[in-house]
């Protein structure tokens, strides 16, 4: 509110600073030539100024003096005519007023709305780090300040690889959590995190660098979940089908029944053990390594929105070539993940009306959506 | 909040700016002066306006606010604090900020020391300013706003670009912009008086220290840049006929004649046309320079900006401003008088010459900047046009030029006696001969144009101080009369005869430091020695160090003569943390006039590295003379006779005008 108040204060201001000269009283203009007359004369007197300090001989001041007078005279002669002519009868300058009062807070508040940030408060930074809050960008600005002078501080770089993690800075994650267990030493997590960020640093790509953290990780916890699966997928992803689908079986086995990580194994086996040539169609690529790359350079937001765009070109894709069961499971998960239900939930019943719940492809869709909890529609049951 | 109050008093200076640009001409139009005293008060508003929302975006950079994105482009909150207010205009947002800003500045003083200055040519001339005001204030908030805000606030800032992180930076823009800005002053002027279709006589006199202070400003501001360049890249050299180095030298050369041919009218009120041509032309040079450092066309540490939308919007205002002056010239010039005769061989004449001169070197500078982007843009070809071009055209231009220099001031207006003035230069003229054949002999093998071009250089300053002397009567009237007239000449003579000594001696310094310099690669250990200029280097070793933003490895030398120790030399590279990015820092002694340059290249495997030595003689005089220039220029800018007498203030006092004056 007060914003407002100070902005309507300065537009104010500024109309008042304008408006003042246009209420005084309109008085006639000098003639054209006036100030030329007295431009002149002031020459003259140079002139002589300078001829009394010696500074230009008698002959040359005699030639200038003549030239000066011989312009003078032609402009008191213009001046003449000039002189004598009535002053115009000015009419009101009512609209100069109007059109500073409407241009004023046309322009000011037209401009600004568009391109201003009203309600956008300062932040210096000396007061956010006095407070940060929920300000997780400057959590990460003073643990990153504090370990420029403590680099040695493991448990501080233990702390920051997952925050970085989460805000996308990869690069980041991978250099604190190299740190943090070469400084305080190699526990699962430390590990997996790792190769985690390894693996989206490379795109996706369980890498040697990861699956060699992922071995040692399951060296010290054999039944470390997060390690099994993403040793699961590097196989999977190496083409080593057999051994992928026994390593995902085996993870499902151990896991508990209620893991959150079960519906992303199982789907996994359902690929494995379900793949046939052919017919299934294969799914829509990946995100390319590049788009990972750019995720990684936005924020939070854009992110969620270039998710939301890929989610939103696979079901324009899905809508004008229906028969791909990968799309169909792809796009059901991809709406959960985005925490739109009621999409999944259409986007299921959608495949399932291309693929029959009787088909392979069909059961596939509603193993997907009862792993989900998500609600296929009566008429399948 | 604040910033948002910055950002709103930004688009209010623009609403102003609209304002100003209207109701004013009207004002003349309809004869309401009522309407033509608002521009003033309309000046003075936006000026406070674009103050206030400079402050803002200072005060943002200050505290650090990545709120703004522009702070957290080119800011660090560990950034020591002379760096984050230079870094406001570090950058394409915050430097376009400044520019705008010290056009308004220019239009403030145009309307409060322009109150004696005919009403309808003020109206005029504070109109053309505010559609500039306009132009750039849109252009500002459309394209690159400053006030563009990040939600949510990063925790820290990108860093500015390390090479920028310099003193440098706090004075080479501001002074640069105040040339290019202060030449819209001469345009205004000169627009307003081709929409009058008449020159007063007032407006030589009140255009030519506008010319005086637009060109000192752009004179310190490119020997600043110069000097930035040398000892921030590390590559020993001063200029190098850069594209960016160009657009600024470009409105400067323009600046140089039209400070001339302004006074020829001053003076003598001929070439009144050509001077109106010229101040456009000047000031156009400006905006080609601002176009081709901001629009990204060139690659280089100055362009910041890559936004093709931008580049197009700044060839709008090119082409309005520019074809819009240029076309307004083409209707009305045949309205303007044409003023008063003189012989060839005249001051007048010689100023032509100069002038002649002046705008052709400017077209190779400008043929040799643009051929290669048109050739680029047309048939996709990459070549650089590079010093060999500048050095064999602008520099055989500029022979003939410095030749005649001292010629102009010993010349009398109207009709000059060129064989009297011949005469005497004889003695300087003979001194700069035998300077020549000296260093001719001292120095044989060099290049064989070096001695002549020392010889040239004397003989401009001795033909500098051979005016003074024949003004005061020196040798022909005793000493103390000479002494009382040499103190009582006009400063602009001084002025005068210290630009044109000013130049020669920066002649001299780019002709030894270019011709007698040496420059050494050596592959470096601890306690390997090299020479350089009678001096030699022992290179002590290597060390760590570390500043607030970036970590350093420094080397450190002890330079001997002869065997004595006279003093030593730290040279570093520097890693910037923010960015990663190295920069040199390139270790320089001074002696005397002279520079001793100490750079450092790759560490080699074997634990050595790799040292640039050079020796630069007298290379002190290239700044130093444009220093004496600058000195020129604000010397003649304070001599009383620029004012103009004002009817209404000299008709009250005239007593006490004339009293004051002597």
């Amino acid at each position: 509110m007060l914003f407002w108040i100070l902005v309507a204060a300065l537009t104010a201001a500024v109309a008042i600073v304008l408006l003042l000269p246009l209420m005084r009283a309109a008085s006639p203009l000098p003639s054209a030539h006036s100030h030329d007359i007295e431009v002149y004369r002031d020459q003259l007197e140079e002139l002589e100024r300078d001829r009394g300090a010696g500074l230009i001989s008698e002959e040359d001041a005699e030639l200038a003096r003549a030239e000066i007078a011989r312009r003078l005279l032609a402009a008191s002669a213009a001046d003449e005519p000039a002189g004598r002519s009535v002053p115009k009868q000015l009419s009101s300058n009512r609209m100069a007023q109007i059109f500073i009062l409407l241009c004023l807070p046309a322009v000011g508040l037209g401009l600004y709305l568009t391109t201003g940030s009203p309600g956008v408060p300062a932040q210096p930074l000396a007061e956010r780090l006095a407070n940060p809050g929920e300000d997780i960008n400057i959590l990460i600005a003073k643990a990153e300040n504090h370990l420029a002078f403590n680099p040695e501080d493991g448990a501080g770089w233990d702390v920051l690889a997952p925050i970085y993690m989460r805000s996308g800075r990869v690069d980041d994650a991978v250099a604190a959590y190299d740190r943090a267990i070469r400084l305080i030493g190699p526990t699962p997590a430390r590990l997996g995190g790792y190769a985690e960020a390894l693996i989206v640093q490379s795109g996706g790509l369980v890498t040697a660098e990861a699956q060699d953290a992922l071995k040692k990780a399951l060296a010290l916890d054999p039944h470390d979940p997060r390690s099994e699966f993403y040793l699961a997928l590097g196989l999977k992803q190496e083409g080593k089908q057999a051994a992928a689908l026994a390593a995902f079986r085996k993870l499902a086995d151990t896991s508990p029944a209620d893991a959150p990580w079960l519906p992303l194994v199982t789907q996994h086996i359902a690929e494995l053990a379900n793949r046939t040539p052919a017919d299934g169609g294969a799914a829509p690529a990946d995100p390319t390594s590049d788009d990972i790359a750019a995720a990684e350079e936005m924020n939070a937001g854009d992110r969620q929105a270039m998710i939301r765009g890929m989610v939103d070109s696979l079901a324009a894709r899905l809508k004008n070539d229906p028969a791909n069961i990968e799309g169909w499971l792809r796009l059901v998960r991809s709406y959960v993940v985005l925490d739109q239900r009621n999409k999944a939930e259409d986007a299921l019943r959608e495949g399932l009306k291309e693929f029959p719940a009787k088909g392979n492809e069909g059961k596939q869709l509603l193993a997907l959506g009862r792993e989900l909890g998500l609600d296929a529609g009566g008429e399948q049951e | 909040m604040i910033i948002e109050l910055g950002h709103y008093a930004l688009v209010l200076a623009l609403a102003t700016a609209i304002v100003q640009s209207v109701l004013p001409i009207l004002g003349v139009k309809r004869g309401d002066r009522s309407m033509m005293e608002l521009a003033g008060s309309a000046a003075i508003a936006s000026f406070l306006l674009v103050v206030f929302a400079f402050a803002v975006l200072t005060f943002a950079y200050v505290v650090s606010d990545f709120s703004v994105r522009n702070v957290w482009e080119n800011s660090h909150s560990l950034k020591p604090l002379i760096y984050k207010i230079s870094g406001v205009w570090g950058n394409h947002e915050g430097s376009m900020l400044l520019w705008l800003l010290i056009l308004v500045f220019f239009s403030m003083l145009v309307a409060l020391f322009g109150r004696n200055l005919p009403a309808t040519l003020r109206a005029n001339v504070l109109a053309v300013q505010a559609w500039i005001t306009t132009a750039f204030t849109l252009f500002i908030l459309l394209t690159s706003n400053p006030f563009a805000r990040l939600v949510p606030a990063p925790g820290e800032g990108r860093d500015l670009n390390p090479v920028l992180q310099d003193i440098g930076l706090a004075i080479h823009p501001p002074l640069l912009y105040l040339g290019y800005v202060g030449f819209s002053v001469c345009f205004s002027f000169a627009i307003a008086a081709l929409i009058e279709g008449r020159i007063d006589a007032a407006w030589a006199r009140w255009v030519r220290p506008w010319t005086l202070a637009a060109w000192t400003a752009l004179t310190a501001g490119i020997a600043m840049g110069s000097y930035w360049a040398y000892y921030e890249l590390g590559w020993g050299g001063w200029w190098f006929w850069d594209p960016v180095e160009n657009a600024s030298f470009m409105p400067w050369l323009a600046g140089t004649a039209l400070l001339h041919s302004a006074l020829v009218m001053e003076k003598r009120e001929a070439l009144k046309i050509w001077t109106v041509l010229l101040a456009i032309l000047t000031f156009s040079l400006s905006l080609l320079g601002t176009f081709l450092v901001r629009s990204g066309v060139l690659t280089s540490v100055h362009a910041f900006a890559t936004d093709p939308t931008r580049g197009v919007f700044i060839l709008a205002i090119l082409v309005v401003f520019i074809g819009g002056a240029f076309s307004l010239f083409a209707l009305r010039a045949t309205h303007l008088k044409a003023g008063g005769l003189f012989a060839p061989i005249s001051r007048e004449g010689a100023l032509v010459l100069n002038n002649l001169i002046l705008t052709t070197a400017t077209a190779t500078v400008l043929t040799g900047t643009l051929y290669p982007l048109l050739l680029e843009a047309l048939t996709g070809d990459k070549i650089s046009v590079g010093a060999p071009f500048f050095n064999m055209t602008f520099g055989l231009l500029m022979l003939p030029l410095l030749f005649v220099v001292p010629f102009g001031p010993l010349l009398a207006w109207k009709r000059g006696d060129l064989s009297g003035a011949a005469q005497r230069l004889f003695i300087a003229a003979a001194i700069g001969v035998m300077a020549a054949a000296v260093v001719a002999y001292a120095k044989s093998g060099g290049p064989l144009l070096a001695p002549l071009g020392i010889g040239l250089g004397a003989y401009l300053v001795l033909g500098a101080v051979t005016d003074l002397v024949l003004r005061s009567g020196l040798g022909k009237v005793a000493g103390r009369v000479a002494l009382g007239r040499l103190l009582g000449l006009p400063r602009s003579v001084f002025g005068t005869a210290l630009a044109h000594a000013g130049l020669g001696i920066t002649l001299i310094g780019i002709v030894v430091a270019t011709a007698y310099g040496t420059e050494t690669v050596v592959e470096m250990k601890p306690g390997m020695l090299a020479d350089a200029g009678g001096y030699t280097l022992r290179f002590d070793g290597m060390r760590e160090a570390r500043g607030p933003n970036y970590s350093e490895d420094t080397g450190h030398f002890t330079v001997s003569r002869a065997g004595v120790q006279v003093s030593e030399i730290w040279s570093s590279k520097r890693l910037y943390s923010a960015r990663r990015m190295p920069t040199t820092e390139a270790g320089i002694r001074t002696f005397g006039l002279s520079q001793l340059y100490v750079s450092l290249g790759d560490e080699m495997s074997g634990g050595g590295i790799v040292v640039r030595i050079w020796w630069k003689p007298l290379i002190l005089c290239i700044w130093g003379g444009a220093l004496i220039m600058m000195a020129g220029g604000l010397v003649s800018l304070s001599d009383r006779r620029l004012r103009v007498g004002a009817p209404s203030r000299a008709r009250k006092a005239p007593q006490l005008a004339a009293g004051a004056a002597e």
